[in-house]
């Protein structure tokens, strides 16, 4: 017997998800985060679990490496760079972050200038050596780094993602010379081209490496004081999972962890439902996660960054955050318009309806004026709200725009569906993809309650509201697999294409990645997926293309540029045949499939469900007398029609006039229009 | 005015000029679009007036309303047809200069014209004296490349073949130049199909009316800006060091701004005379400048549109080099004139609005343009390549180091791009210590770029400044550093300048050199002036600059008295 568990460390809560291998059961749960020692949390919720033993799995989702980067309490980093280009870090890309704002200051690296270094070294474009590295100077550096007490070094030498070999050398004579100080190497954190971006991000693995060796060893010795004995495996920004010792290695990429759980549960679903395009909608108290899973596959990007101007760039689940909530607060601007945040009552002191001395009024505030949150069943009742605390922010906003507060509350909800549907443009309009062609999962606490006009907004046909929508991304770890992804920057042109080249640079990122899994035990069930950024010859930005085949022959080339110039057309609207395409980057993903909970079907719904009581509810049309079920008692194939809602412990869904709700056979709720 | 129909239309709005902008990011062939972002999209009303912008280029933004506008007066609105794309680059009739393509399609919905989708981008090619479109010696506009007065590329959907071909024909890179104008169509065709699905859900009138409310509602909030500004008459100048032919003369931007209540007129009078070369700006351009400028001082949440742009008149005189007569060439006026009266009205304000202003940037993108013949390949390259210089100290902060100039915001190509596409190797790109002007918050710092040419032949021009004139500091600020172009030609021991090395006659702006194999170029952006006193600068600040290498310990101790211990 073999159990999992799923820990997501949220900023108020930290959720638990456990799978009962035996007897199919899945459990849900929920603690307070305890921010200053976030393992006392995990402990606590792992005490509901009887007995753990070596068999079972724990998979968490972790916050560290996210908080360390963006408080900067890291490692204090030395750079070493390609003599002349220490300045790459700090002179980034020349942009700024927004026009007319003479008050910006530009970002900062996370190492200081006077701990950057060079050593004469300088390979060409095509990897040559042009000057031989400098073992002497690298010895020199080496002493330089051990005076200035340097916990974590970087090293980024140009054109390293085509010929490694002196950054392997560089890094070979600093284990000799300080073997006590842990040394990242851009190449092994990501071979591809562009130098600041690849060197901002292997300073930030450094930045983040003793951090997260120190946090680790301390989770293993509390969990082995407590007694747990299970395997930990920890959620990568790619939504994969990896061991711990792995994860220290390459600590860059934990950067988003806990985020990617909602993403990889979708990708779940799609796999359970048939569905093929499915768009996330995770909408919590303070923030919002927009993320899509296209035929299956979730989308990676490698353009992250964690502050304006600071890349990391590793590849990672493309989850669209703004920071907008339940919690966002309304108010009138100067020239006289209603706005949704972007200030937030956050969870202190929170709405004002949670009575924590918040006077603001916010979405969730609107929710309940609206009458599309129960305000005696918030937290399954656990934690009743103050619907006239409610009404007194909301009329404040009322009386500034000369409105009725009811209309205001449903004015304060469409702004914020508004500020929603941007996120919602960004991950689908903007990539070119359809939203009639996609389901709208909603989750979080505040998704189902928006979910009906949502839809609606962005022209989406269907939403779907899982299981427990508010444990979504926990769920998520429990579903996933092993994941390892491998990127190199080759460029090359279908004029002059190098198929031997090719297929050997593949093979190797094969090899490296196949090898990384088992190195870390996962030998089994293990599937490859290859493909290549590409664009015309010319163009600056590439269009990922997958590419099936193991091989570079003339026919599967042939057949590569053929889907280019369809996948071209498809994304923008026009191509270009016959045009010259240049490869930029080859990509291989290496997933070692791991055994998934077997979803239980709910039983069949006998009888026509009841509401437990009717309640007036807001729409644009007006109020209307709407039925409030509870979800626990709904079976397969039950079916309403809209206006209602729909409760549950931690959400409501919120069905509009002319809506049709079916429920599945695995329980999910799915909204038609 | 229905204060939820007006947010939504108008986030909408700007969500579909975003769109259109990463099309054209992601399909444009030139660096300077795909990289450098050197473009704008946005939305135009049936008059012309812009009604929606995405954030990428602001000196296109301010110029956008005049193009549209004066494309209309010479193609009527009963001539345009659904389908139909109208090309244009004159800067002569509206535009800002010979690069910058404006692209524009007609918006019908159930065949009434509701306005346009607009694009403009920098093409790098536009045929001319040199490779790269900035012809540092032009003495008229025929000079700098080919003249496109609006004409359809695209008449009810089909591509108008003989004005592509007199298009490509004109230009050394016609493969890049058709992939460039084929990306400006995608956005436009993007931008066109969005904005129809748009009205069509909210009704043609209700449209209308809340475009109007949106306009309106900008007005309101830039006059209360306004407002805020204490009343006066505000003067400051900045000189210009050359013009690239007439090397004996210097120039004068001069500016006098006019606030009072919720207006301001800004007036360019006393500017000099236009120049024989390339540093003259189009109306167009010092339209977007003043534009440019009390955007910089004003809330920056105010939704961009004509309706902001009410408040504010521009006094150009003609002939002068805010608003050159034809044939002047003009190509410098939109890159380096422009950030030049930016800086004079920040200048001119910063009494007004201390904290909305700053000392001299760098004011150059150093817009070196080169091409040739690649040896392995054959094929004719072309690269427009630009720098960061420093920002000028602020009253609360130090300048940024490095950043482009504030007329653009554009990122310059990085370096394993740069050597993969073209034939030179970038020996070293640093940060030029001592650079950032003296101040109790000192300017931010330039920087060099070093290159050894690695081809046989590679055709060279410039059009940059701040070789002889600094960027001044305010407030008791010191200037920031000067910049330079420097050649080291192989065999030879000595470093020199352009006006040395192949008797040009300016350092700054010139055309056609021919560096040869192992010739070395130096580029040196200039640094920010500082702001303040330097003997009021934090000590512990001044301390941190030395450490980290900003400033040397002699200019420590010489500009503010600090001596480590």
């Amino acid at each position: 017997m073999r159990n999992i568990i799923g820990i997501d460390i949220g900023g108020t809560f930290t959720d638990f998800v456990l799978y009962f291998e035996e007897s199919r059961k899945i459990e849900f749960w929920k603690e307070l985060t305890t921010p200053e020692d976030p393992i006392a949390g995990i402990l606590a919720g792992l005490k509901r679990v009887q007995t753990l033993t070596s068999a079972d799995k724990i998979r968490l989702g972790t916050t560290i490496a996210t908080n360390a980067l963006l408080t900067r309490r890291g490692a204090r980093v030395g750079y070493i760079a390609t003599k002349g280009f220490r300045d790459i870090p700090f002179i980034q890309r020349g942009d700024r972050r927004s026009h007319y704002d003479l008050s910006w200051i530009k970002a900062k690296p996370f190492a200081e200038r006077r701990y950057c270094y060079e050593v004469n070294e300088r390979l060409s474009a095509k990897g040559e050596v042009i000057v031989a590295l400098d073992d002497d100077e690298v010895r020199r550096v080496a002493q330089a780094i051990r005076n200035d007490s340097i916990e974590a070094v970087a090293i980024c030498f140009l054109f390293s993602y085509v010929n490694p070999k002196h950054e392997r050398r560089a890094r070979e004579i600093l284990r000799e010379e300080i073997p006590e100080i842990p040394v990242s190497i851009s190449y092994e954190v990501l071979a591809k081209w562009k130098e600041y971006e690849r060197a901002s991000t292997t300073i930030a693995d450094a930045f983040l490496k003793p951090v997260i060796i120190h946090h680790f060893d301390k989770v293993q010795e509390r969990l082995a004081e407590a007694g747990v004995a299970s395997s930990i495996g920890i959620i990568k920004s790619n939504g994969g999972e990896a061991t711990m010792a792995s994860a220290a290695d390459t600590p860059v990429q934990l950067t988003l962890s806990g985020p990617t759980g909602a993403v990889v549960a979708t990708r779940a679903l799609a796999r359970l439902t048939g569905l093929k395009n499915l768009v996330t909608f995770d909408m919590g108290g303070t923030s919002t996660d927009c993320s899509t899973v296209v035929d299956g596959k979730e989308h990676i990007t490698t353009a992250f960054e964690i502050e304006w101007g600071i890349p990391i760039q590793i590849p990672m689940i493309d989850i669209h955050t703004i920071g907008a909530g339940g919690g966002s607060i309304a108010c009138i601007d100067k020239g006289g318009i209603l706005r949704v945040g972007p200030l937030s009552a956050g969870s202190i002191p929170g709405p004002a309806s949670y009575g924590r001395g918040g006077t603001g009024a916010t979405v969730t505030d609107a929710n309940l004026v609206a009458g599309r949150l129960n305000p005696n069943y918030f937290l399954g009742g656990r934690m009743p709200l103050d619907l006239d605390a409610a009404i007194a922010a909301v009329g404040e906003i009322a009386k500034l725009l000369k409105m009725p507060t009811d209309q205001t509350a449903l004015a304060i909800i469409q702004i914020a569906n508004n500020n929603m549907l941007g996120a919602l443009r960004a991950v689908l309009l903007q990539r070119g993809l359809d939203p009639r062609d996609f389901t709208l999962v909603a989750a979080g606490g505040a998704g189902p309650v928006h979910t009906c006009d949502l839809m609606r907004l962005a022209s989406i046909p269907f939403s779907l509201v899982p299981n427990s929508p508010g444990q979504f991304s926990a769920f998520g770890f429990i579903v996933t697999d092993a994941r390892v992804d491998k990127h190199r920057t080759v460029p090359q042109s279908s004029k002059s294409f190098d198929n031997e080249r090719a297929t050997l640079v593949v093979e190797e990122l094969v090899s490296e990645a196949v090898l990384e899994l088992k190195n870390q035990g996962y030998r089994e069930n293990i599937e490859v997926y290859r493909s290549i950024e590409a664009r015309y010859l010319g163009q600056n930005h590439e269009l990922e293309v997958p590419f099936a085949a193991a091989e570079f022959t003339s026919e599967t080339t042939a057949d590569f540029w053929r889907r280019f110039h369809e996948d071209h057309k498809a994304r923008f609207g026009f191509n270009i045949p016959g045009e010259t395409i240049e490869t930029v980057t080859l990509k291989v993903v290496a997933i070692a499939v791991l055994r998934k909970p077997d979803v239980k079907v709910v039983p069949e719904q006998v009888e026509e469900p009841h509401p437990f009581e009717m309640r007036k509810v807001l729409f644009e049309g007006g109020w209307l007398d709407v039925p409030i079920y509870r979800r626990e008692g709904f079976g397969a194939s039950c079916k309403l029609t809209g206006p209602a809602v729909v409760e549950e412990e931690a959400s409501a869904t919120v069905l509009a006039p002319g809506q049709n709700l079916t429920v599945d056979r695995f329980g999910n709720l799915l909204i038609s229009d | 005015m229905d204060p939820v129909s007006v947010n939504i239309l108008e986030s909408t709005m700007v969500s579909i000029c975003r769109e259109m902008g990463i099309v054209l990011m992601k399909t444009a062939y030139s660096t300077i679009f795909s990289e450098a972002n050197d473009f704008t999209c946005g939305l135009a009303n049936m008059d012309g007036d812009l009604i929606a912008v995405a954030d990428y280029c602001p000196s296109q933004i301010g110029g956008l309303p005049l193009l549209v506008k004066s494309c209309l007066r010479e193609i009527p609105v009963s001539e345009i047809e659904p389908g139909d794309i109208i090309l244009h680059n004159d800067p002569y009739r509206g535009g800002l200069h010979t690069p910058e393509h404006t692209f524009f399609k007609p918006i019908f919905v159930q065949h009434e014209l509701m306005g346009f989708a607009v694009a403009i981008g920098h093409v790098q090619e536009v045929g001319g004296m040199v490779p790269g479109g900035f012809c540092g010696e032009a003495t008229e506009i025929f000079h700098e490349g080919i003249r496109v007065p609006p004409v359809k590329i695209k008449k009810r959907g089909k591509d108008n073949v003989e004005v592509w071909k007199l298009l490509l024909a004109n230009v050394r890179t016609p493969r890049t130049n058709f992939g460039d104008l084929s990306a400006l169509i995608a956005a436009v065709d993007l931008g066109e199909f969005r904005t129809v699905q748009t009205i069509e859900k909210y009704g043609k009138a209700s449209f209308a009316e809340t475009v109007k409310d949106l306009l309106d509602y900008s007005e309101r909030r830039m006059r209360a800006e306004l407002r805020a500004i204490p009343d006066g008459i505000y003067r400051f100048k900045d000189d210009i060091e050359s013009d690239g032919v007439d090397e004996g003369r210097t120039y004068v931007i001069e500016v006098e701004a006019h606030k009072l209540g919720d207006e301001i007129i800004i007036d360019y009078y006393g500017s000099s005379a236009q120049a024989k070369g390339p540093i003259n700006a189009t109306l167009g351009v010092a339209t977007s400048a003043a534009y440019n400028a009390v955007l910089h001082m004003t809330d920056p949440s105010i939704p961009r549109n004509s309706g902001c742009f009410r408040p504010i008149r521009v006094l150009a005189p003609p002939g002068t080099i805010v608003n050159v007569d034809y044939p002047g060439p003009e190509v410098g006026g939109n890159t380096e004139t422009h950030p030049r009266i930016v800086g004079t009205i920040l200048g001119a304000m910063a009494d007004a609005v201390p904290n909305r202003t700053m000392a001299a940037e760098g004011g150059t993108h150093s817009n070196f343009v080169f091409g040739g013949v690649d040896a392995d390949t054959g094929d004719y390259f072309i690269c427009y390549d630009i720098a960061g210089v420093g920002w000028g100290g602020r009253s609360f902060a130090d300048g940024n180091d490095g950043v482009d100039s504030i007329n653009g915001n554009c990122r310059p190509t990085p370096i394993e791009v740069f050597e993969t596409r073209f034939p030179w190797r970038v020996e070293f790109l640093a940060f030029d210590i001592d650079s950032g002007g003296p101040g109790k918050f000192r300017g931010g710092v330039g920087y060099t770029k070093q290159m050894v040419c690695l081809n046989d032949e590679v055709t060279c021009s410039q059009m940059t400044d701040r070789h002889r004139f600094a960027p001044w500091g305010l407030n008791g600020g010191k200037p920031g550093g000067l910049g330079a172009t420097l050649i080291l030609k192989s065999g030879s021991e000595t470093w020199q300048n352009v006006r040395e090395a192949f008797g040009k006659k300016s350092t700054s702006r010139y055309s056609n050199i021919i560096m040869k194999k192992c010739d070395r170029i130096r580029l040196v952006s200039p640094g920010g002036g500082g702001f303040g006193d330097p003997k009021d600068r934090d000590r512990s600040l001044v301390l941190n600059d030395v450490v980290q290498g900003y400033v040397s310990p002699a200019a420590a101790e010489r500009e503010y008295g600090f001596k480590d211990k």
